[in-house]
């Protein structure tokens, strides 16, 4: 059986309202909205889709780990719903979200508590901070080869070989197990839960780990410092040309365009 | 003297009459038993409570015929045909009983022969033959030179047995009676047509014309035996079954699809066909092949792959093909679908009998149910099928405003906007923050986050602002009613989104609620009791009807305009709410209302109920279109609706015609509150 580890960061609902979207300007980080649910980083949900599409055909069993402040457990539940076995909770109020060399330290940390892996399956990047480091991190720290931008995953014997998208096509890489393996949307969007996982998730084991159960020292590793976080502000103008023929409106168009350095 | 009483060859005739009696009654209850047994195939379902009830309009229903009167149009009158030659079938049928029956194989034959009554009760069947003989050229016409577009794609050859027994029946009758005449009485002038036969055989030797007399009774007979023969194995089993049809009908409300366990593994949806219910199965008999459901159905009219009436067929033909052998492998509903599918040479329910397309056209409109007169239902078939799609196949329709719902509570991927933006300055309680409320308004997925729809929901706050109502919203805490879900299939899903619902709704003590889409108030006030969730819920064309009778909105001017409503299919064949939204729109002054042709019960669907609206459409023309084109020949220059789906259809459908700038879509809130506006415009 093999044993599959999928990292799953909760984020603000990148869909969310634009309405919703603020920024707290003396911590430099976004408030979360009190309507929209944070939801699962879409880039993660394509990696546990990998790992269902491994269990379809066979026998493996898919553990998915979080890490956050506070995770809400009816988003992280949708992840046993859709078809993981297993859930691992990180949840620490000093976990902070855009130190991603500390991320990695502390999943990497929960792994080896875990003990037995096979695969391990990150998003290529998360939806809030798009750093795009936490699967590489991963691997160092776990001292094991890591293959980035899978489209394809299949396992033989205890290799696993792995098509990597490239700009202009892709490239075929095979690696010993274990590995970590980060995943492009290519892979698949994740499956919605079905009647079965959707009554069997209630059923599933959950864990929760504080960072002292991961005997992790915080505030010590990787700090990063954000010096600014804001929302970029967008204007739009419009300017109706006016004129009595439509040679007339065109040509003052493009002296308007010429101004502009447009033209 | 009657033909029985003779010998035949040296064999009494009576023993002829009841040995042919029992050989016919043997092949009718042979069949009738493996009909049973196929109905026995289905999942056990209770439509026997109310039996008193079920009974009498069970009765009622068809003797007067109201089955087939009360969708009896100008353009489509075979009803009125139908009714005569059921009502002549019953004067017959008790002729039989009697004059053949107890007159001719029982040997009482004296105690009916020229009396009085005999002569009344024949010239009644006299006169009934012959009319029944009209009504059956009649159908011929229509049905093989006319072509009624009801019948199309359905071969008539059944239906041209049928007719021809019947026919020959009507003929024997007269004939039988003319050559009595004539070997008897024959200056006799009742029964009249019989008679004035009879004087056209007036030539003919009475020995001659009794002999002929004699023979024809014995074909007559054997005909009736044929006939009775012949129902149980042809479309003409409706006799037997459409009547205990339309006793069976659901008694829930109507919109109501059945709730499932969906801890149930083995009944999470149709797949097969033992998991349809028995009263599903019986459907299959019950169904005339009238095609009334075809011709009012949307997705047919609109060249889409779903029948009402083929679907009803093909599972019909499907049972009949499959069930002898389910039955020989002593077929439960346990039966897996392979084994279903091998024991039927692979031949799958969905897929095969059914096509998936089918399955995902229908809007679940219900009109096809409103005008069966066997009260089938196709409704719960559909959604039966859809969520086996949805909850075990994992189809990908609809994966997309499935998941937004999962993971956002509302169907609207994309929305621009939080539940309360479309509030926002206008001074509402969030029942979170304050719950002193009268009456819970419910904004809706559509009415908070769809562009169009904000404008109706804001509008309607606005009046019942006017009008001094003390109301809430629950704001973020708000999440989808479950309609799309359950319509969709995902029952999962449903049971999960109500089930939260309820939840908050009882914390805040909710009693009263009110919400401007026909999809929420039809789930909210039908579907939560399901769930243990039991609410006032009222549709906002309710509240503005109450609302203007009590003097508590009044318009200060004229708006002459010219409007037609469209009726929402889960405010009007769902819950018959017709005459609140036109008093609404009534009690704007100077305000024409025109009908369009199809209005009320016949109300053509806008094409987004059932979770449609979620949906691309991508076979055959778009409902919405259609929708509107019949709008346009009302020349009216605002289709008001009451429902956001309709609208929101139509504002892509007016802008598909290239038709936005002359006819315009409004919710009938939006009516109202622009007319309450004394600055507004007093034209449309």
């Amino acid at each position: 059986m093999k044993n599959i580890i999928v990292c799953m960061k909760q984020v603000i609902d990148p869909e969310s309202p634009i309405s919703l979207f603020h920024i707290d300007s003396v911590t430099n980080r976004a408030i979360p909205p009190k309507s929209t649910p944070p939801v699962m980083s879409p880039f993660d949900e394509n990696a546990l889709e990998a790992a269902l599409k491994i269990k379809d055909t066979e026998e493996a069993k898919v553990t998915v780990i979080s890490m956050g402040r506070k995770l809400a457990r009816a988003v992280v539940r949708l992840n046993l719903a859709a078809g993981a076995d297993e859930l691992i909770l990180l949840e620490d109020d000093s976990f902070d979200d855009f130190n991603t060399y500390f991320t990695a330290n502390v999943i990497a940390q929960a792994i080896k508590e875990i003990g037995i892996y096979d695969l391990i399956l990150c998003g290529i990047q998360a939806a809030d901070t798009n750093a795009g480091q936490v699967g590489t991190g991963i691997a160092n720290f776990l001292g094991i080869p890591c293959i980035t931008i899978a489209r394809k995953i299949e396992l033989s014997g205890d290799k696993a070989i792995v098509e990597r998208a490239l700009p202009d096509g892709f490239e075929v890489a095979e690696v010993q197990a274990p590995v970590v393996i980060t995943t492009s949307y290519e892979i698949g969007k994740l499956r919605r839960p079905g009647a079965e996982g959707f009554m069997t998730a209630g059923k599933k084991p959950m864990t929760v780990w504080n960072s002292q159960q991961l005997g992790i020292t915080t505030g010590t590793i990787g700090q990063v410092s954000i010096r600014q976080v804001y929302q970029p502000t967008h204007e739009n103008r419009c300017e109706m040309i006016d004129g009595v023929s439509p040679e007339e409106k065109a040509i003052k168009l493009a002296i308007k365009l010429k101004e502009a350095k447009a033209i | 003297m009657s033909p029985v009483a003779e010998n035949y060859f040296g064999i009494s005739g009576y023993a002829i009459f009841w040995i042919l009696f029992v050989v016919a009654i043997v092949l009718f209850l042979q069949r009738a038993y493996l009909l049973v047994r196929f109905l026995k195939l289905g999942q056990p379902e209770n439509r026997f409570d109310h039996l008193g009830y079920r009974i009498t309009n069970m009765l009622i229903v068809t003797i007067s015929q109201w089955c087939n009167l009360r969708t009896v149009k100008k353009n489509d009158l075979a009803g009125i045909g139908h009714s005569f030659m059921f009502w002549g079938f019953c004067l017959f049928l008790l002729s039989y009983f009697i004059f053949i029956g107890f007159g001719g194989g029982l040997g009482f034959d004296r105690l009916i022969t020229n009396t009085t009554f005999e002569k009344v009760y024949s010239s009644i069947l006299d006169i009934a033959a012959l009319l029944i003989l009209i009504s059956l050229l009649w159908a011929a016409i229509r049905r093989y030179i006319l072509k009624s577009p009801r019948l199309r794609g359905h071969t008539g050859a059944e239906a041209g047995i049928i007719l021809s027994l019947v026919g020959s029946l009507m003929l024997l009758h007269i004939l039988i009676e003319g050559f009595y005449l004539a070997g008897t009485d024959s200056a006799s002038v009742w029964p009249p047509v019989g008679a004035a036969l009879a004087k056209t055989l007036n030539g003919i030797p009475q020995n001659t014309a009794l002999t002929v007399y004699k023979g024809l009774w014995w074909v007559h007979y054997l005909v009736i035996l044929g006939f009775l023969v012949f129902i149980p194995r042809s479309k003409h089993l409706h006799i037997l079954a459409s009547s205990i049809n339309v006793g069976l009908k659901s008694l829930t409300p109507k919109g109501v699809l059945t709730a499932i366990d969906i801890n149930n593994k083995d009944n999470l949806g149709i797949s097969k066909i033992q998991d349809f219910s028995w009263k599903d199965l019986l459907d299959g008999y019950a169904c005339t092949v009238c095609g009334r459901c075809n011709v009012t159905c949307p997705a047919q009219l609109s060249g889409k792959p779903l029948s009402p009436r083929d679907l009803i067929l093909n599972l019909k033909g499907y049972l009949f093909e499959i069930g002898p052998s389910l039955i020989k492998n002593n077929a439960t509903a346990l039966l897996s679908e392979t084994a279903t599918a091998s024991a039927n040479h692979g031949k799958t329910l969905i897929g095969n009998v059914v096509s998936e397309e089918a399955i995902w056209a229908c809007t679940t409109c219900r009109a096809c149910q409103e005008v069966c007169p066997s009260s089938n239902e196709q409704m719960n078939k559909i959604i039966g099928m859809r969520r086996h799609l949805q909850m075990v196949a994992m189809t990908e329709t609809a994966e997309d405003p499935l998941k937004n719902l999962w993971t956002r509570g509302n169907p609207w991927r994309g929305t621009l906007y939080s539940r309360t933006d479309w509030a926002e300055g206008l001074d509402i309680k969030i029942v979170g923050e304050d719950s002193n409320i009268d009456t819970l308004f419910w904004v809706g997925c559509t009415g908070a986050l769809e562009d169009r729809s904000l404008k109706v929901v804001q509008a309607l706050a606005k009046l019942m602002k006017q009008a001094g109502m003390n109301f809430g919203i629950l704001g973020e805490e708000e999440t989808c009613c479950g309609d799309p879900s359950r319509r969709l299939g995902a029952e999962h899903q449903f049971q999960m989104l109500a089930g939260n619902n309820i939840q908050i709704l009882q914390s805040y003590n909710i009693k009263k609620i009110v919400t401007a889409c026909p999809h929420c108030f039809n789930t909210l006030k039908n579907e939560y009791p399901q769930l243990g969730g039991h609410f006032e819920v009222i549709h906002h064309s309710q509240l503005l009807a109450e609302l203007f009778k009590d003097h508590k909105l009044n318009i200060p001017q004229r708006r002459d305009c010219k409007v037609t409503y469209h009726e929402s299919c889960y405010l009007g064949r769902y819950n018959n709410i017709f005459d609140p939204p036109r008093q609404v729109l009534s009690s704007i002054p100077g305000l024409n209302l025109v009908e369009m042709e199809k209005n009320r019960k016949d109300g053509f669907c806008c094409g987004g109920g059932g979770g449609r609206i979620l949906l691309e459409e991508k076979i055959g023309q778009r409902i919405s279109e259609m929708r509107l084109g019949q709008a346009l020949e009302t020349k009216a220059e605002i289709v008001a609706t009451a429902c956001p789906f309709c609208l929101q259809m139509f504002e892509d459908a007016a802008k598909a015609k290239e038709v936005e700038e002359s006819l315009k879509i409004k919710d009938i809130a939006e009516l109202i509150a622009e007319a309450t506006d004394v600055s507004g415009d007093p034209k449309c």
